[in-house]
């Protein structure tokens, strides 16, 4: 109970929605302009994070060149992931998409020169005098951060708000971005392939053009969320990146109405709540539980508000009802 | 050179056992009017799907202004002009009207990311489109409904839609699949007045399908009729009555003269 009352805690699950809601405008921009069915889209955020902490780790590289690498290789993961199968119907993508998501993670498991494998990257630090973490940059950042809200905010002001003040801008940054990107005609392209393949390419659209750009876009996306995540877990494991992340994203895409971004960080913070909330759910009835059995009931309570959503809103919070019944 | 715009020569394709279009030979001249008719099932759509490339013949040469198109895309073909509109016609349903035409906008700098960041190219690019889009709403007349989704269009307003987005492409050749069936009389009327102003105005090419010869008769400057995949005559439309091939094709399906 008490930990609830510590504003520590908020700040933790505002920070998670807004990893979790960047990493979920990824899959928007796929879904629910393109309509394409991105089952693996965790893969995209496994890729950034273990690129740029190997990067860093192992190599020394600058943060900002890593995070910068972590970003491409996600793109490429998009951009193989859709050279090879985009051009399939959308259901193959779909169940390729979860089998890349798999596969990048068992390859991360297994390589335990390049990634740590089971032990996660704590393994890949070189043995010597001082570990060098990949969150060394970054923490200066925080720090600064920090001392310049202190005198404002007195003892809450720490390096973890500092860390959610920078998730949500970006998050605030790209929702903008995003929402511009979606009024272009190619935003409007994209919808009409959502529906149809003869249309726009009777009228001189290469709709695989654009689905392969959307999906690339998502991943960056994704890629970006993945170098969050890292950031804020301070160390991976390939246990970070298993397939229900990509489900939780989906969750908050079915939850803010996938054909809209402006809900999505309404939703974000929903699910942050959902599932940072309910481990604290130790009070009657749930004390009957133990700690394992109360991390199931979180998904358990997602799924009933979904479950409920769809029935009554199946536009989602915000999305448009007329969007969805139309024959 | 000669002044045929398309020509079609021996294409076949076959779905599983069926030989949808077998051998089929018939060419478009230059700014006219072709007709191609023949009873359901003949391969008329699937002729029209193999112009515009949605079907890849399994044999023969199709060429547009003198370049073989048989191979390409069918995003390719429409960038030379041959513009599509659907048999009972296809609209975009979640899109608005109007945003159903601006897709037939060709050469939008908006559909390239990379003029994202030049919303200055995009935006002028977009207003003209749409002023045209207005203007071709008006002319078909669907002005009233274009910011409502396209979903909601009847059939003939769907149909209305379909050209007006061909046309907002700014064909050379216009493809026409069954464009007056299931229309009411007065809107055939339009239809066809539409199709005058654009032939007189435009000097488009048209190749119209239609299973009734009735319907293309007065309009059409040629007739190719097709039977079971075949072309099995092709003329001018007053000689097609006269043709023994045609009225046996026709026979048990219907009248070729009511
Ligand atoms: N995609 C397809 N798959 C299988 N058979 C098809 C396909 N398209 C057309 N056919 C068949 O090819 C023949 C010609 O069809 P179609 O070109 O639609 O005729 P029409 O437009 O003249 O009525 C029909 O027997 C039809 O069933
Ligand atoms: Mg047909």
């Amino acid at each position: 109970m008490t930990a609830i009352l510590q504003p520590g805690f908020w700040v933790f699950i505002l920070t998670m929605s807004g990893i979790y809601g960047i990493f979920t405008l990824g899959l928007q921009v796929q879904y629910g302009v393109g309509g394409i069915l991105n089952f693996g889209h965790v893969g995209m955020m496994a890729l950034s994070s273990y690129t740029m902490a190997i990067l860093v780790i192992a190599h020394g590289f600058n943060f900002w060149v890593a995070a910068a690498s972590g970003v491409a290789v996600a793109a490429l993961g998009g951009a193989f992931l859709g050279l090879t199968t985009l051009r399939l119907r959308g259901d193959y993508f779909s169940i390729v998409s979860i089998a890349f998501s798999e596969i990048v993670r068992y390859v991360i498991f297994n390589s335990d020169g390049l990634t740590g494998g089971a032990q996660g990257s704590l393994a890949i630090m070189p043995i010597g005098d001082a570990y060098p973490s990949y969150t060394d940059t970054w923490d200066t950042i925080l720090y600064w951060i920090r001392d310049h809200l202190t005198p404002i905010l007195g003892e809450i002001a720490d390096r973890d708000m500092a860390m959610g003040i920078l998730v949500w801008i970006t998050f605030g940054i790209l929702l903008f971005i995003v929402s511009r990107v979606e009024r272009t005609s190619w935003a409007r392209v994209l919808r009409a392939t959502r529906e149809d393949d003869d249309v726009p390419s009777a009228l001189g659209k290469n709709v695989f053009r654009f689905r392969l750009q959307a999906v690339i876009i998502g991943s960056i996306i994704g890629g970006i969320a993945g170098i969050y995540w890292a950031l804020q877990v301070s160390l991976l494991s390939p246990d970070d990146f298993l397939t229900i992340v990509t489900f939780y994203a989906w969750m908050i895409l079915i939850l803010s109405g996938a054909t809209k971004v402006k809900g999505l960080a309404i939703a974000a913070i929903f699910f942050g709540f959902l599932y940072g909330g309910t481990r604290f759910f130790t009070f009657w009835p749930f004390s009957f539980f133990d700690a394992s059995q109360r991390s199931y009931m979180r998904i358990m309570i997602i799924g009933i508000v979904l479950i409920v959503l769809m029935i009554r809103r199946p536009q989602g919070i915000f999305g448009k009802r007329e969007e969805m019944v139309l024959e | 050179m000669n002044n045929l715009i398309l020509e079609v020569n021996d294409v076949a394709v076959a779905f599983g056992g069926v030989k949808a279009v077998n051998g089929a030979t018939m060419s478009v001249e230059v700014g006219s009017v072709t007709s191609v008719i023949g009873p359901n099932g003949a391969g008329k759509t699937t002729l029209f799907n193999l112009i515009s490339g949605a079907t890849k013949p399994d044999s023969g040469t199709i060429l547009f202004q003198g370049f073989e198109i048989q191979k390409l895309l069918p995003h390719k073909i429409a960038g030379r002009g041959i513009v599509r509109t659907f048999q009972g016609a296809k609209v975009i349903k979640r899109l608005s009207v109007i945003d159903n035409l601006m897709l037939g906008a060709q050469n939008n700098p908006g559909d390239n990311l990379i003029n994202f960041f030049n919303p200055r190219a995009r935006n002028a690019f977009e207003k003209q489109a749409r002023e045209r889009a207005m203007a071709l709403l008006k002319q078909v007349g669907i002005e009233r409904f274009a910011n409502d989704y396209a979903g909601i269009l009847s059939g003939g307003q769907r149909k209305l839609l379909d050209l007006a987005r061909a046309l907002m492409a700014e064909p050379v050749m216009l493809l026409l699949d069954e464009p007056f069936a299931g229309v009411n009389p007065t809107l055939v009327e339009k239809l066809l007045e539409v199709l005058h102003d654009l032939r007189t105005e435009h000097h488009l090419t048209f190749l119209l399908v239609e299973h009734d010869l009735e319907t293309v008769m007065n309009i059409s400057d040629r007739v190719v009729v097709m039977a079971e995949g075949r072309v099995i005559a092709d003329g001018l439309p007053n000689s097609i009555y006269e043709n023994q091939a045609v009225v046996d094709a026709y026979l048990g399906t219907r009248k070729l003269k009511s």
